[in-house]
This record gives structure tokens, sequence and C-alpha cells, in this order.
């Protein structure tokens, strides 16, 4: 077991930033904090459960036929938290809404599957599933942080008892700068951010080769 | 040959596995999925009555945007709407005196996105049609400027609530006037 592995889908390959995949979701989902929690808890658990068997079987699964297959068990693990979820937890349930079968066409899992589970052992894969699980939670509530905090003036998490999950911002929530929270301030922030990460990576690989 | 079929058998195989582990789970959620949309139907059906005995539930069909109707108190009604919105069907429970004026309304299933169609599921978003008949709002430019605000990016949602809301006015006060039930 390698944790680089583990570690490299915070950063190095941090599949929104860097490898630049699942924008749709990441695009869509970002307006509000909890929407990019929910979402990106989501994403993990399928993406472990679909690259720790695709793992397992990569050596039975014939070679032309490996997308409806890798498909195939996706869209089953979706369907399983989905149907879960609305019978046990149905608030989770009813926050994500249309987002959860949503995953079954989120690029990142059949990426994994396709660039790294068919290639490697089952530790590996889930490793590698854990990572990039948590690099895209991270990326996508740090998205979702900025635009509802500057969109908004709020930030919405998961409401617990009596305190409905809403944090107001003063100032900010009176005199939002609205466009952060629309679809053209989830592209240029997407932009910038993007941006960031690039300078960021080759900047470290610039000191990576100077030593 | 041998390889295609080899494959195809995989394949078949794959996805019957599939379909069984999906068989299991939903024959072990499908009751538990059940009783929590009655919970909620009933829950619903309790906001909207206002605290007055509900009746027996009749089914409408060939009528667009109702699927049905109890009756509520000595004359008046909820009726079960359908409508389309922008992520799909829409179910409200809506309760209307004789003369068609809506009294009470809530959304009882959605796909709506959160943050804009998904508003409509919350107490404040029905305010506007409540006390309206025939004069139920159907366009943002018969709202007020903060009303039209709150709906501003889900508009299809509005329309389609809004239709719905005056089929079921228009039902009550064609059909069901006189307190029949």
């Amino acid at each position: 077991m390698n944790t680089k592995e583990l570690t490299k889908g915070f950063f190095k390959e941090n599949p929104t930033f860097i490898i630049m995949l699942g924008m749709c979701p990441t695009l869509g989902v970002t307006t509000q904090v909890v929407n990019a929690l929910g979402m990106g808890a989501g994403v993990l658990f399928v993406l472990f459960f679909s690259n720790v068997l695709i793992a397992a079987l990569k050596n039975v699964i014939p070679n032309s036929v490996r997308i409806p297959c890798y498909i195939v068990i996706i869209a089953s693990f979706v369907t399983i938290v989905e149907m879960v979820l609305h019978a046990f937890v149905p608030s989770i349930y009813d926050a994500l809404g249309v987002y959860l079968p949503l995953i079954v066409v989120n690029c990142i899992i059949l990426g994994r599957a396709e660039a790294f589970a068919n290639k490697n052992t089952v530790g590996d894969s889930a490793l590698d599933a854990i990572g990039m699980g948590l690099g895209f939670t991270m990326s996508l509530s740090l998205i979702a942080l900025i635009r509802e905090v500057f969109g908004k003036g709020t930030i919405t998490l998961f409401a617990i008892g009596n305190w409905n999950g809403v944090i107001t911002i003063p100032g900010l929530y009176e005199w939002p700068v609205r466009v952060v929270s629309l679809a053209a301030g989830a592209l240029l922030l997407m932009g910038y951010l993007k941006a960031f990460f690039q300078w960021f990576s080759e900047n470290r690989k610039a000191k990576g080769a100077a030593k | 040959m041998k390889k295609y079929l080899k494959t195809a058998l995989i394949l078949c195989a794959i996805c019957g596995a599939a379909a069984l582990l999906l068989a299991v789970v939903n024959s072990l959620t499908a009751p538990k999925i059940a009783a929590y949309e009655e919970e909620q139907k009933q829950a619903v059906l309790g906001a909207v009555s206002n605290g007055e005995a509900i009746g027996d539930f009749h089914s409408v069909s060939g009528v667009s945007n109702i699927t049905g109707y109890y009756g509520l108190g000595k004359s008046s009604f909820i009726l079960m709407l359908s409508t389309t919105g922008y992520g799909g069907e829409i179910t409200l429970a809506a309760a209307y005196d004789t003369n068609g004026k809506l009294t009470a309304a809530k959304v009882l299933s959605d796909s709506e996105t959160p943050g804009l169609g998904k508003k409509s599921e919350e107490s404040w978003y029905m305010d506007k049609f409540l006390g309206k008949s025939s004069n139920m709002p159907t366009k943002k430019t018969e709202l007020s400027t903060e009303d039209a605000q709150a709906i501003s990016g889900a508009s299809v949602t509005f329309t389609g609530i809004s239709k719905a809301l005056l089929a079921g006015s228009s039902y009550v006060t064609s059909v069901l006037k006189g307190g029949k039930n």
C-alpha cells in the first residue's frame, strides 16, 4: 500500500482544480456549503465501492465491454445509496435531492475506474478513491464557501435540532455580491482558483527541480 | 464466436448480480420508504387542513393538474394537485373554501433545483397565493417587486405551481361547489 495514492487527490492530482473532472456538479451544486458537503460525501461513498469492486474484478471484466460494466457497477451503488438514504436518513435524502442520481454521470468516478482501478490493486484503489473523494469534497466546499459567503452573506450547514444550520455574515448578508452566487460567478471563481492551483503546483515543481 | 459469447456472458452476469443486489436492497428499503412517504403526506394534509376534519379521498381522472380531493370540514376541500416544474413533476396539497379561495397550500414532492425551485417547499412561498381564487397570480409581472425577486431564477416552478393552484380553484367553483361532500 502506498500512502501517496491517498494524498495525491488532495492537491497534486486534485480532481477539480488539476485534472478538471466533474465540472458540472462543481458548478451546479456549489451555491450552498451544505450541498457541496452532501455531494462530496455521496461521491466519496460511490467512488470507494466502485473503485474497490472494479479493481477486484479487473481480470474478469473483458476489455471490450469494460465501460458498460463500470457504468452498471457505478449506477448500482448510486441507486443503493439513494434507496438507503431515502429509507433510513430521509432528511439527507431530501437535502441532496436531484444531485444524488447525478453521481452516476460524475466523470471522476468513471475516470478513476478507467485510469486507476482497472490497473492497480484493491488496496491502492481504495486509497485512491478516498484521496480523490476527499479532494473533490474539499474543492467543492472551498468553491461553495466563497460563493455563499460573498454571493449571499450566509454559510449553510446541516440543520441540527432547533438550529436551522444557517450562519449569517453581517454586512455581506445585506449587501451581497450577487454575481458570485450566479453561474457567471461560478465560472469566474473557478478560473481564478484553477490559476492559483496551477501557479502553486508549478512553483512546487520548480522548487523540487532546484533541489 | 466463443470470445463474443464469453464477453456477453460476463456482461450478463455482472448485470444480473447488480439487479439481484438492487432487488434485495429494494425489498429491504421499499416498506420504509412507503411509510415515510405516507407520513410526509399526512403531515402535509395536517398542515393544510388547519385543524379541520379531513374526509375521504376521491380520485379524479381526466382533469389536468387535479389527481383527487378530500372533503375538509363542512364545506371546504383539499385538492391533490400535480404539475410540471423545472425538474419534473411537482405534487401539492391545496385547501380551498367553497368559493375557490385558497386557504393553505404545501408542496408534497418535487425534484426542483436547491436554492431556486426548491424554495417552493418553504412556508412563505405560498403566501402570495393565499386568499386568491380566479385572480391567482400566474405571471411574474403580477407580483409585488419583493415576491418577484423571491421567485427570480425559478420562473418555471412558479408558473407550474400557480397554474395548478388556479386550476384547483376553478375546479372547486365549477365542479365541487355547494359542499356536496
